[in-house]
């Protein structure tokens, strides 16, 4: 059998577990959306980070051994605010929710217009000059990974 | 009348809708345009100071009746001093900078209106949201909201450049949406450590339970959500290395919106800066990264500007290296330098403003914006030119104009820090870009017309001729007269320390 201590520590190693995921998708997301080339690649790299933020401010409000924060007719004010779970995160991440994926529609239209004028997905050759496309074209795919937005703005003069 | 606080960002956000809805109906948009941007300048002025909160509730500690009947563990504790609710707080500081935000909003509206043949209700509608944000930015006493609201901002800015129709407006809007996807996370989950510590995403809260030792302040968590928020801020404010891109959306927007669009910035800037000097200037090295940001933000943004032959740019960059101004004031951390700070804010505001618009008149006439190209424009616009030769003369610093106030009142906190480098370097900034003004100005103006410029035989439209003369009073007036709102700011700076 299971006990309640035990039970407390798989809770308790699951906020952990939480946390490091969501470090993880913020990592992983923060790659994508820098060494990739791939636009939509990007934005996927841009959705994890956005999921791997909103994920460490909902853990923030789990609490070990907490009930849900709802309070129900019944229910002893001094014990449910003892024991619930904190509800503020769980409202804020569903703003950023919202917020974010607005962000990724908007992404995501620009990244089809941006593939109808150009004919390609790779970052480099939308953004970059035409010594960066030429090279790149004459060059094998290993060679499009890098992605210098500082180099592309002056390039679009 | 402290319903008007909530009205100041609610009247902006129902006309934007509005003006979405009836994209296309040309005259109805214009007339409730019109009216709102002339109202968006007033609603300040009636408003009372004082607090308002969405959703009703003040804290606890102010409602006796409320606080006996809730338990004793959070009545006894600093719970009860929180804010439950989304807190505004409207003051003499929110009082000007909405104040003058809604006098640049009115003349980008008002300017787009006028030059543009077919009226968008879509550039109506973002134009009037991302004022509304930018309010809720100053007005917000809560930083995740002050985050949700830049958020929106943000899109609004990307929206705008889609609307100019330049020639690389979608690659602008994709690089400043993934960099600001990248940041505006950081910034997110800077807040998320904030929340966690302290348990309130209130800034008022959050001050106080650092302040009162509630949490302990150099934690490491606490310096974590520092570096977070901090690098947030950099993103927000264009400042470096978000330098370049933030001059490429200005250059991308037309010239009324971009107008606009650096207002948003300095206010986001300000609004932000406020927020983290509040809650992080008890650090020891704080003081010293904001003037290092600072003095990169001026030299990076002149020494780019030196080199654009591009007018919109060149504007950018010049604003990006007015804002490192800005900066300097929070790095020194006086209330002279904030003061000092805050006021070159408003003069960068009404300045930008009006190079942004009156070198519009040059793109309305001749369709470019290449310096190369261009020569001999005083021939046409004479009166015109001047204005905007003095409106350099302000951004540079030169006496009477507001510029020179402000930069001098920066340089004096300087001097009164101990930090004489500091102030050699604001002067010689100012030097430069009275230098890369007069240039611009040159080429635009002065030299010789190349032969095959085309200049459109039609004269400037009045709408403009107007904004620009009206801001120019402003520059002149408040370089006469800066204790107009220096008493304001110097009031609310020393709150602040």
């Amino acid at each position: 059998m299971i006990d309640t201590a035990s039970i407390m520590n798989i809770l308790a190693d699951t906020q952990l577990l939480s946390l490091f995921t969501s470090a993880a998708f913020i990592i992983v997301g923060l790659y994508g959306a820098i060494f990739l080339d791939n636009i939509i690649k990007k934005i996927i790299g841009i959705a994890f980070i956005e999921e791997g933020a909103n994920l460490f401010i909902l853990t923030l409000g789990y609490k070990q051994g907490g009930v849900i924060p709802i309070f129900l007719p019944g229910m002893n004010a001094e014990w449910f605010a003892a024991n619930s779970a904190y509800p503020l995160p769980q409202a804020l991440v569903l703003t950023t929710i919202v917020i974010g994926a607005s962000v990724l529609a908007v992404m995501l239209a620009i990244a089809m217009v941006l593939y109808k004028k150009h004919g390609t997905l790779s970052a480099s050759e939308i953004f970059g000059d035409k010594k960066i496309i030429s090279r790149n074209k004459n060059s094998t795919s290993k060679n499009r990974g890098s992605n210098n937005f500082d180099d592309v703005g002056d390039a679009n003069e | 009348m402290n319903e008007l606080i909530a009205l100041m960002v609610i009247i902006p956000i129902a006309c934007a809708l509005l003006l979405n809805l009836f994209h296309k109906k040309d005259n109805t948009v214009k007339i409730i345009a019109i009216v709102v941007a002339i109202v968006l300048p007033l609603i300040p002025i009636l408003a009372n100071f004082g607090l308002h909160y969405f959703g009703g509730h003040a804290p606890l500690i102010t409602n006796p009746s409320l606080l006996e009947k809730v338990p004793e563990t959070i009545a006894n504790s600093s719970l009860a001093i929180f804010h439950p609710a989304v807190t505004y707080s409207y003051e003499a500081i929110q009082k000007v900078f909405i104040f003058f935000l809604g006098i640049v909003a009115f003349f980008a509206i008002f300017t787009s209106l006028s030059q543009n043949k077919k009226i968008s209700g879509v550039l109506m509608f973002l134009m009037f949201m991302g004022t509304a944000a930018v309010t809720a930015l100053l007005l917000s006493d809560d930083i995740f909201h002050m985050y949700i609201f830049f958020e929106i901002a943000a899109l609004t800015q990307v929206g705008i450049i889609l609307t100019s129709k330049t020639d690389n407006n979608y690659e602008t809007a994709f690089k400043y949406l993934i960099l600001g996807a990248i940041g505006a996370p950081m910034l997110l989950v800077g807040i998320g450590f904030v929340l966690g510590i302290v348990g309130s995403v209130n800034i008022t809260d959050i001050v106080y339970a650092i302040s009162q030792n509630l949490v302990y302040p150099f934690s490491h968590s606490l310096l974590i959500a520092f570096g977070l928020i901090f690098f947030g801020w950099l993103y927000v404010s264009g400042l470096p290395p978000f330098h370049t891109i933030k001059a490429n959306v200005y250059s991308q927007a037309l010239p009324n919106a971009a107008a606009l669009l650096q207002v948003f910035t300095v206010i986001t800037f300000i609004a932000f800066g406020i927020t983290i000097f509040r809650i992080f200037s008890y650090l020891p090295f704080f003081k010293t990264l904001v003037l290092i940001f600072a003095l990169l933000a001026m030299i990076l943004g002149i020494t780019m500007a030196i080199m654009q032959t591009d007018f919109r740019k060149m504007i950018g960059f010049l604003a990006v290296g007015e804002l490192g101004y800005i900066g300097l004031g929070f790095g020194l951390g006086t209330e002279l330098s904030i003061t000092a700070g805050l006021f070159q804010g408003i003069n960068e505001i009404i300045v930008t403003a009006l190079l942004f618009i009156g070198f519009g008149t040059v793109l309305y006439l001749t369709k470019t914006s290449d310096t190369r190209k261009l020569g001999g424009m005083i021939e046409h616009t004479p009166k015109l030119a001047i204005m905007i030769l003095i409106g350099g003369l302000a951004m540079a610093g030169v006496p009477p104009l507001n510029g020179f106030q402000s930069k001098l009142m920066i340089v004096q906190a300087a001097l009164d820090s101990g930090f004489p480098e500091i102030a050699i370097i604001a002067v010689l900034i100012s030097i430069v870009t009275f230098m890369v003004f007069v240039k611009a100005f040159h080429s635009i103006y002065l030299k010789p017309k190349p032969n095959n410029l085309k200049v459109l035989n039609k004269p400037v439209p009045n709408s403009s001729i107007i904004a620009i003369t009206v801001l120019l009073i402003l520059c002149i007036v408040l370089g006469l007269f800066p204790q107009l709102v220096t008493d304001s700011i110097s009031q609310f700076a020393m709150g602040l320390i």
